[in-house]
């Protein structure tokens, strides 16, 4: 079974830099793979012990310094690696970025069965591209899935964990899903990996290999632009309390309707 | 006449998921910006799928500012199947702007349905406003960027201009009832589509459910943020007993869910649950925007925070640095 995986490269949140200007302090930042990511690697991992005659395909687009999570992948245990890289790619919304994906699969890896992405990436979170590109490619797709029970070479059944419900799936292949958990310790590549991993030569195609032309990819292709960005500001005055804090809280709570004993 | 869609999302029973209304009475609004501005005139359309749709609800969503309630007839209910029905639809009658609730379902069907129409979508707004750019009516979508303290405001090239909101974010206002109103049933080429998907067991959660509502329907809520992580003592778990006895809803920041302190039914916020009591008091909690963006329609706004910069005070009405350990257990002897 051929099994593509969707992985991003995300700035580590946690460490964020802004510079003066409002943006983002880019130099200094540094970035991770984007941890659903990591749980999505990990169940196509889980496939392939599974299923004999399985390879795996990770995907990724962003800038040359990606590479650094493809090499993660491919040390992990993936085949192949891509990188779908090009200045012009730079600024795309959900839309193109996911036009950009499904076009490479559809080149690149035309005979997949299954594509696994990462329920959302903690930049953005806006959890569009899983089923826009299912939807580019025509195909099901199941969000939020928590497990999987069994897999053969034409469906698979997958436990989907929503708001208000848990949920037993079977889809028919080739179908997409999205992970959001992964209940198995992850697999931790050690150095013999990454040597290994070295032969293994990422991929790299541009707009032009991807047959787009530059102004259809990018700030200039992407139907949302941003058209400001800014520091909310409040005009909200707070009252300073000085003293007796506890006792404020217990005042506020009980006009404002708290039980009282 | 322009219109702005809002695709009204149903449940088992096909009555219309609060959250559409609330998206009802925001697109009244926006009706009524669009006029002030450039005398344009736009009707507010609801749009919902399946084979029946509880009158009730119908009533409810013109109440709210809906002038005309659109079902669209289908066997059943596959994403793929909405999405392409309601794309038809709106290709044969064009909407200026298309909103959807930021729900499980909503979500995927805005995704799938502004792929089909080749058009942008801006996730979990918190301000949706018109405005003109180079003469033309530009939907503008505010949602917080990532790294907490910068907001962006997001235009569409193209129509219709798409947005999703999650609950919570706007107030269903049921007074705003149109002159006319209609009520059509659409009858799309696609009725059943071999379904790829097999629905084969689903167990409701009741219970988390319930910690949500019962969240989004709080008079007075305590958040507790990292700030009260402590080696020795459980803070968290005295603020959320604390709560409980006192009859107020707990909630926390994503930084504890990140944590691991607390499960993220309780989680405040941009990718938690969006909250309006008549008092949020917070305990240690740093005022990133994401949580801003779920809480600052709280009526009364207390914040306890021992860094007397910190950015949750420029949202609160109360202001109190000091902390917020030694407040809890306080509290904890005034009861
Ligand atoms: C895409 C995205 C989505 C997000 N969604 C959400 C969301 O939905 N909800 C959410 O909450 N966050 C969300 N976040 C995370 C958000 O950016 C912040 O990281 C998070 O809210 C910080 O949590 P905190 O205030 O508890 O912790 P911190 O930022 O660590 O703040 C702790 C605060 O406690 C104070 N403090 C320390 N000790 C004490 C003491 N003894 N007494 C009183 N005060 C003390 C400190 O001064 C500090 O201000 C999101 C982030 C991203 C990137």
């Amino acid at each position: 079974m051929k099994i593509v995986v969707c992985i991003k490269q995300v700035p580590d949140v946690d460490n964020i830099k802004w510079t003066k200007e409002n943006n983002l302090d880019r130099a200094n930042m540094l970035s991770k793979i984007n941890s659903y990511d990591v749980m999505a690697l990990n169940y196509a991992l889980e496939i392939k012990k599974r299923l004999n005659n399985s390879t795996i395909t990770a995907i990724s687009m962003g800038p040359n310094q990606a590479q650094d999570i493809l090499n993660y992948a491919l040390a992990c245990g993936a085949d192949e690696a891509i990188l779908l890289s090009d200045r012009a790619f730079g600024g795309s919304d959900t839309l193109i970025t996911s036009k950009i994906i499904s076009r490479a699969i559809e080149k690149y890896v035309p005979d997949y069965k299954l594509i696994i992405t990462g329920k959302l990436a903690s930049d953005g979170d806006t959890r569009q591209v899983p089923l826009a590109v299912a939807t580019l490619l025509d195909i099901a797709a199941v969000v939020d899935v928590c497990d999987i029970k069994n897999i053969n070479d034409s469906s698979i059944e997958v436990v989907q964990k929503v708001e208000d419900s848990i949920n037993d799936i079977s889809l028919i292949l080739p179908a997409l899903i999205s992970v959001c958990e992964f209940n198995k310790p992850n697999y931790v590549p050690k150095i013999d990996d990454y040597i290994r991993a070295q032969n293994n030569k990422i991929k790299i195609y541009d707009a032009n290999s991807l047959e787009f032309d530059k102004s259809e990819v990018g700030i200039i292709g992407s139907p949302t632009m941003v058209y400001r960005a800014f520091r909310p500001e409040f005009t909200k005055e707070a009252v300073e309390v000085k003293l007796d804090f506890a006792k404020f809280v217990s005042d506020l709570l009980l006009t404002n309707g708290a039980k009282h004993e | 006449m322009n219109k702005i869609t809002i695709f009204l999302e149903t449940n088992r029973q096909n009555v219309i998921e609060d959250v559409s209304f609330e998206l009802i009475s925001k697109a009244y609004a926006l009706s009524k910006t669009a006029h002030e501005l450039n005398g344009a005139d736009f009707i507010v359309e609801g749009i919902a799928l399946g084979q029946n749709l509880d009158k009730v609800s119908i009533e409810k969503a013109y109440n709210a500012g809906c002038s005309r309630v659109v079902l669209i007839k289908q066997q059943d209910n596959s994403d793929i199947l909405c999405a392409k029905n309601m794309a038809q639809y709106l290709n044969e009658n064009p909407s200026y702007v298309v909103l959807f609730p930021a729900t499980y379902f909503g979500r995927i069907i805005a995704s799938r349905l502004c792929t089909m129409l080749d058009t942008g979508l801006v996730a979990d707004c918190i301000e949706l406003d018109f405005i003109l750019k180079n003469n033309e009516l530009k939907l503008a979508s505010t949602r917080p960027t990532f790294g907490s303290e910068l907001m962006a405001t997001i235009l569409s090239k193209k129509n219709p201009q798409c947005a999703t909101v999650r609950k919570g974010i706007f107030r269903a206002d049921f007074t705003k009832r149109p002159e006319n109103i209609d009520f059509i049933e659409y009858k799309s080429d696609l009725d059943y589509i071999e379904n790829r998907i097999k629905f084969l067991n689903s167990i409701m959660a009741d219970n988390k459910e319930n910690i949500k509502e019962k969240l989004a329907k709080a008079k007075i809520v305590l958040v507790a943020g990292f700030g009260l992580m402590d080696a020795k003592v459980d803070y968290f778990k005295k603020l959320k007993d604390f709560a409980k006895k006192i009859g107020a809803e707990f909630g926390v920041t994503r930084k504890v869910v990140d944590n691991k302190i607390c499960s993220n039914d309780y989680q405040i916020g941009q990718t938690g649950i969006s909250i309006n009591p008549d008092l949020y008091i917070s305990f240690g909690v740093s005022g990133a925007i994401q949580h801003i963006s779920g809480m600052k329609n709280s009526k009364k706004i207390a914040a306890i925070n021992i860094d007397e910069n910190a950015d949750i005070f420029k949202y609160a009405d109360y202001k109190i640095v000091s902390d917020a350990k030694k407040i809890i257990e306080e509290l904890e002897i005034y009861k």
